[in-house]
């Protein structure tokens, strides 16, 4: 998986991992927005450039296997990322592809990953990730899963 | 909330972050409920070819997980997996053992166990799977022996009080090196 560095039009290869204790130091409200040491017992997940401490975003899940589903709770990219003078594209939609294939793994074709964001910012996923809309959950499924996958997964 | 399109600038604060937790159980429950109803009518449009796609990337995945985090039971990976694989392509699995060309006796052996894979066979399984994954998304050439072996070593390595005994009256040390 990679992201494109805005300045230079760089690809540069990611790692997505889980968060580690030590991680929540660093992950403060200022440069991630959110406290995500509320998150701690939750399964929450690290973007980093290849080989690089630096944290770029954060997502955090819960896993609803009785729906097959998984909802995604919070969704974050650091401070420099944010806005349109930010470091590097697709911050987010790795995070949320990295989501959709735990999903995919686990529940194949029955696989849904979704979210319920305020109605301000939610066309811009419905739009970008081609998510369907349920009240105010968005969610993917099949096939929008596998074309999320094929579009941000070069591995 | 509707599909209309929007432009491609980016709505302002909209790829910052979301927070997306449920306030209650019970918001969580209705919402999901909801979801479950809608679901499933878009289920119902799914193609046989979907669905097969689907299931082809899982055990990709789960392979891909396996070799980056072994886990160490005794249980058949290899097996497990090739028996999802050749299940979710072939109706019956003595048409995958044509289309390698191996008899149904000798791939039934392998799948249940009574036999272990003859290189051919892996080498054999590793094309077909390279041709079938084609349209669908990368798949390493190396993933099936990666998956073999990573079982082999755990198993040999776990298993060593039965073999252990009778290999070793085979190894005699006749020049022991001394730490200087």
């Amino acid at each position: 998986m990679i992201v494109i560095a805005t300045k230079t039009n760089k690809e540069l290869k990611i790692e997505i991992k889980p968060i580690e204790k030590d991680d929540y130091r660093l992950v403060t409200k200022k440069r991630y927005f959110f406290d995500w040491k509320k998150e701690e017992k939750q399964e929450v997940y690290k973007l980093t450039l290849e080989g690089n401490k630096d944290i770029l975003g954060l997502i955090s899940i819960e896993r609803i296997p009785d729906e097959w589903r998984i909802h995604i709770r919070l969704l974050t990219v650091s401070k420099e990322n944010k806005g349109q003078n930010k470091n590097y594209e697709n911050i987010a939609g790795n995070l949320i592809t990295h989501v959709s294939k735990i999903a995919l793994r686990e529940y194949a074709e029955l696989a849904c990953v979704s979210l319920k964001p305020k109605s301000s910012i939610a066309q811009h996923y419905i739009e970008k990730y081609d998510m369907n809309i349920t009240g105010a959950t968005l969610s993917i499924e099949l096939p929008e899963i596998i074309n999320l996958i094929k579009k941000y997964d070069h591995e | 909330m509707n599909r209309s399109k929007i432009n491609n600038k980016e709505i302002p604060g909209a790829e910052y972050g979301v927070d997306s937790r449920y306030a209650s159980k019970k918001e969580k429950t209705a919402d999901g409920k909801a979801l479950m109803e809608a679901r499933l009518k878009r289920m119902k449009n799914l193609s046989d070819e979907q669905i097969i796609t689907a299931k082809l990337l899982q055990l990709k995945l789960k392979m891909e997980e396996f070799i980056k985090n072994p886990v160490e039971e005794n249980q058949n990976f290899f097996t497990d997996f090739l028996k999802l694989y050749i299940d979710t392509i072939y109706n019956k699995r003595v048409h995958f053992a044509k289309d390698i060309n191996i008899t149904p006796v000798s791939l039934s052996q392998v799948l249940n166990n009574h036999r272990e894979p003859k290189e051919e066979f892996i080498l054999r399984l590793m094309i077909h799977s390279e041709k079938t994954y084609a349209k669908i998304c990368d798949f390493h050439k190396k993933t099936w022996f990666q998956v073999y072996f990573h079982e082999k070593i755990y198993d040999t390595m776990s298993n060593q009080s039965k073999w252990r005994p009778q290999v070793e009256k085979h190894v005699n040390i006749s020049r022991l090196i001394k730490p200087s």
